[in-house]
């Protein structure tokens, strides 16, 4: 391919940086997944939009979230739901390429505008994200190639040969600036909660069921030194991602690293769309240099052919259009079609029934004791065994959590029993006993567990005073056994004598 | 690339990174974000903690009648981000009565009494699956779900009366556990008939009020 050759280079490497041209292959990439990974939910979202978005339904918008009251203009369905089907056209029409910088704007500003009527059940960080990067695609010229507007440019192009023009890179630095600044921002988050590096709320994230099933992460979740070593991983990525993400090594190795851990996020906490819509900037990171190295690879393993299809294909296809008809008129033509397309199928959904016979749908009753017993004020105490998330016994600690869970010790181990908490509790006085197999007590141990506690430890040198035998530890609470930890002692016991004490957190 | 445009370029790149690093900063140091929407263009706080307990809320109606409904939305809900309807999400409580306003008016049923919010909790560790959870706790799944009144509402949404959240309220407990605490509360200044107004001297003519009201606790 040739090249138009670079004039007036920047001198400084600042200028180099934001001003170097190049052909827009990597925004173009952007440009082709992030719509489509950004549109996905707004695409669900359709046959709610009276309800979500419109004056007929209950939007709440993010300003008032944060007290502002309601800023933006909630409209009426018969303007929302046209506007609503051209977001979704422009997606789809900036993914192909077609009117593509009059397609990114319009879907930058209405994406905005939709997510910031639902502060609830739209808005959402990687709806930012995805803002973000509208924005900086509609100011790029990713349509350049790989488009349907490079194909009619092209097209109408008499004389020489067109090769894509190269521009200065800025827009695809200031996608790859702002990841540098969400790792660095998240990594920031993460440092400030609390307990986020014992793994507690590693563990909770992943057994809440507030997105789709993550059958792996309830694993993970189980496994306490997993928690903590990804913890630990995560956050120095993302804190090194900044300085490494510009080298030529680093920028494999961190963005290697992002793609695996958006990946786990999906595999551990049931995320689909944000990892879709950070992997599909991460080609923000591509450069000219590597298209050619992928290109001359697909030439190389012989596969060229086979590459050439989707654009052999989008050739026919295009040639069939007559050449005489612009593309405004027919993008104009297309919105014009989708809005009254999707006001038409919004009206013949009939979200709220109102054309049934009764003119609406009945609310379902409920048994009158189950109500009451719900609306009753008088509080529930919480179960003592509630307070608790697990009582387990180990010898092991990583990062204060035991790591190991083990079910025989032998004479001479330190046996730790640990209890972890479920916060909010309140003071509470715990008893940690030892009992043989027809359940006699052998030892006790008691602490206090203040309310800001989270576990509590007892430690116990298995010595002479036990023989071979089925024993279990015992956790008591406010007078009631809530766990039992059976295990199998073996082994000759020594001259070392047993010796517990209690260690508090 | 003309000047003009290289100018304009420029100050983009300018005031996009300086927008990008302000959120980091005030996210970083704490300060200058205290209610500003445009903030959540740029700050990065997508973990910023989770609670032990899983929580789900529930409306009941209660008609003139004594009868009680579900006040859930009968053409069938939307789950925005998983399986969980969206006024499960709704932390805040803003959407609660504009969603209570919407099921009740675009539904069929008698005149509405009160509106009741109850919120449901229960803790995480009995959402693993039958076989996890035998593994792990060698004991039965007994789930309990905690319900705790949180606002009775009318027709239209609007909170005739709230209550602390079930956290608050645990909390709240245990704090208030401790008859020493409750003797030192019980003894606490006077707020009727005890507090002078500076201005009230002079003024008389004008009405003098301050933007704040009053010490404000964490």
């Amino acid at each position: 391919m040739n090249l138009p050759a670079t004039n007036s280079l920047p001198k400084t490497q600042l200028g180099r940086f934001f001003f170097l041209r190049e052909v827009p292959f990597g925004v173009a990439m952007v440009r082709m997944m992030l719509p489509l990974a950004a549109g996905t939910p707004m695409f669900m979202r359709f046959p709610h939009v009276r309800e979500l978005y419109t004056s007929d339904g209950a939007p709440v918008q993010m300003f008032e979230l944060f007290g502002h009251g309601s800023v933006l203009p909630v409209l009426p369905p018969n303007l929302a739901v046209p506007l609503y089907s051209l977001l979704l056209l422009s997606l789809i029409t900036a993914i192909i390429g077609f009117r593509t910088r009059l397609s990114l704007c319009i879907a930058t500003t209405l994406y905005i505008y939709f997510n910031f009527l639902d502060g609830v059940g739209t808005m959402t960080k990687y709806s930012v994200i995805a803002s973000h990067l509208l924005l900086l695609l509609s100011i790029s010229n990713c349509g350049a190639v790989w488009s349907i507007d490079a194909f009619l440019k092209k097209r109408s192009a008499t004389g020489a040969e067109v090769v894509p023009s190269s521009f200065p890179v800025w827009p695809a630095r200031l996608m790859q600036l702002l990841f540098a600044h969400v790792y660095f921002g998240a990594a920031i988050t993460k440092i400030q909660t609390d307990s986020f590096f014992s793994g507690e709320q590693m563990r909770y994230w992943m057994l809440s069921n507030w997105n789709y099933e993550n059958p792996v992460g309830e694993v993970m979740a189980m496994w306490a030194p997993m928690l903590l070593i990804s913890a630990y991983m995560s956050v120095v990525w993302e804190m090194m991602f900044p300085f490494l993400v510009w080298r030529p090594m680093g920028r494999l190795f961190v963005l290697g690293l992002g793609a695996t851990f958006h990946f786990m996020t999906w595999l551990t906490l049931g995320l689909y769309i944000f990892p879709a819509i950070c992997v599909s900037g991460y080609f923000a990171f591509a450069s000219e240099r590597d298209v050619l190295i992928v290109r001359n690879f697909v030439r190389r393993v012989g596969v060229a052919r086979f590459a050439k299809w989707p654009a052999a294909i989008g050739q026919r296809t295009l040639n069939r259009i007559p050449r005489a008809v612009p593309a405004g008129v027919v993008w104009t033509c297309m919105a014009a079609f989708c809005a009254i397309a999707a006001t038409e199928a919004e009206l013949r959904l009939d979200i709220y029934g109102t054309n049934t016979a009764e003119g609406g749908y009945r609310l379902k009753p409920m048994d009158s004791t189950v109500a009451r017993t719900m609306i009753d004020r008088q509080q529930q105490n919480i179960r003592e065994q509630d307070k608790f998330f697990n009582f387990e016994i180990g010898t092991q600690t990583v990062g204060e959590l035991l790591a190991n869970r083990r079910t025989e010790f032998t004479f001479g181990e330190l046996m730790l029993a640990q209890a972890n908490l479920n916060p909010p509790h309140e003071d509470m006085w715990i008893e940690c006993l030892l009992k043989d197999e027809e359940n006699r007590t052998i030892e006790q141990f008691g602490q206090f567990v203040t309310r800001e506690m989270l576990r509590a430890n007892f430690t116990y040198k298995i010595g002479n005073k036990l023989v071979p035998g089925n024993y279990q530890m015992v956790l008591k609470s406010a007078n009631q056994e809530i766990y039992h930890r059976k295990f199998l002692l073996s082994g000759t016991p020594g001259t070392e004598s047993s010796v517990s004490s209690v260690l508090t957190n | 690339m003309s000047r003009w445009k290289s100018l304009i370029a420029c100050m983009f790149i300018g005031v996009y990174v300086s927008f990008l690093s302000w959120g980091v900063m005030a996210h970083a140091l704490k300060v200058g974000l205290c209610g500003n929407t445009l903030s959540y263009f740029v700050v990065w706080d997508m973990f910023c903690g989770w609670t032990a307990w899983d929580a789900r809320t529930h409306i009941i109606a209660e008609d003139s009648k004594g009868n009680y409904f579900e006040v859930r939305e009968p053409w069938g809900e939307f789950h925005p981000f998983g399986h969980v309807a969206r006024i499960h999400y709704d932390n805040t409580n803003h959407l609660l009565p504009a969603h209570i306003n919407n099921v009740l008016k675009h539904s069929v049923h008698e005149g509405i009494d009160r509106v009741y919010v109850v919120e449901e909790v229960w803790p995480k560790q009995y959402n693993l699956p039958p076989k996890l959870y035998a593994h792990y706790f060698d004991r039965p799944n007994d789930k309990l779900s905690y319900f705790h009144l949180r606002a009775v509402c009318a027709e239209d949404g609007t909170p005739l009366s709230s209550f602390p959240d079930w956290h608050t309220q645990q909390r709240l407990n245990a704090v208030y556990d401790n008859p020493r605490l409750q003797r030192q509360s019980k003894q606490a200044t006077a707020m009727y008939s005890t507090l002078f107004t500076p201005t009230s001297q002079d003024s008389g003519k004008t009405l003098n009020s301050s933007y704040n009201t009053g010490l404000s606790t964490n």
